[in-house]
């Protein structure tokens, strides 16, 4: 059964799903989006401020946007869109082989959004690696589709 | 004397604020909003032409990471253009985060994105020593001049060891 926006509470958890991250992966993220030495170069990348290949930061928030994507389809949510980032932080890079996972809380909500037909909820999300360290944390704003019997007062 | 400013060669000393630089413009295609979509968000409103019909959207609309992406595609692509021939190059990139990222409008395939780029502030913080940060406001705009995006981030710069010249 779908849940709506008035079906989730602040408070409300969620886990994901783990994704893995190849040099593959990385390497093709970053010739399309991010072609610098340290996302390309393995031998640049030992020099560099990272200490090695790393995936693009970018990349890392859309991985992050796959894991809370999948994690709300699982519950049935219908998700409408993400309309605003407050804050990220890219806390440490993300290496070729690292497995991620986000937790996801839910913090509060509005009726409206800035698509028709949808409430906002605002959630912190917190994407970790494998061993448990923090890779990138956000504040954001995502709207979920009002049901029909949405009280919106 | 070239007239091009080696931009990523710079230390974070001689960068000023107010600096101004427009990267360019991209256009989406659909082939290339459904590739994005179907490995990063997988919506049918970014990846199924048809079905988008039914959703809020009425149509296919590009995902919002897919545009930052685009935007730090065309960032490198401009300072690389300015700063060829420099060897040592590089003294700025890695990205510390980013405020207030906002999703103003729909982003479809077909249209054209522009990315303007303004150095708004240089905070004093030092970070491990040898970095200091560069704050900038980023925006997009599509083809009828309608702002679709909008953000701030923070990305180091190398200081210089002689200290400010």
């Amino acid at each position: 059964m779908p849940r709506y926006w008035q079906d989730i509470q602040p408070g409300e958890q969620f886990t994901t799903a783990l994704a893995s991250l190849s040099k593959q992966d990385i390497l093709e993220f970053a010739a399309e989006f991010d072609p610098q030495p340290y996302h390309l170069d393995s031998e640049a990348a030992e020099a560099s401020i990272f200490g090695g290949l790393c995936a693009s930061g970018w990349q890392v928030s859309a991985i992050m946007m796959r894991l809370l994507t999948d994690a709300l389809h699982q519950q049935e949510i219908p998700v409408i869109g993400m309309s605003s980032v407050p804050k990220m932080r890219w806390k440490k890079p993300v290496f070729a082989g690292d497995t991620l996972s986000a937790e996801i809380t839910v913090k509060g909500r509005e009726a409206t959004a800035r698509q028709p037909g949808a409430g906002s909820l605002d959630l912190d999300v917190r994407v970790f690696n494998q061993a448990q360290e923090p890779v990138i944390e956000l504040a954001t704003r995502l709207m979920i589709a009002l049901g029909a019997n949405a009280n919106v007062a | 004397m070239s007239l091009k400013p080696y931009i990523r060669s710079r230390w974070f000393e001689d960068i000023p604020i107010g600096e101004f630089h427009v990267f360019g413009s991209h256009t989406f295609s659909e082939l290339e909003a459904i590739e994005f979509g179907r490995r990063y968000s997988p919506e049918i409103y970014h990846t199924d032409p048809t079905g988008a019909w039914d959703t809020p959207y009425r149509g296919l609309v590009i995902c919002g990471w897919h545009l930052t992406a685009t935007w730090m595609k065309l960032m490198v692509g401009y300072m690389e253009n300015f700063a060829s021939g420099v060897q040592d190059g590089r003294r700025n990139g890695a990205g510390m985060g980013v405020e207030d990222l906002e999703w103003y409008l729909p982003v479809r395939p077909g249209h054209t994105i522009t990315f303007t780029y303004e150095v708004t502030e240089k905070p004093e913080r030092v970070v491990r020593n040898r970095w200091g940060i560069i704050r900038s406001r980023n925006e997009a705009f599509n083809q009828y001049g309608d702002r679709v995006m909008s953000f701030t981030i923070d990305i180091l710069a190398e200081r210089n060891p002689a200290g400010a010249g």
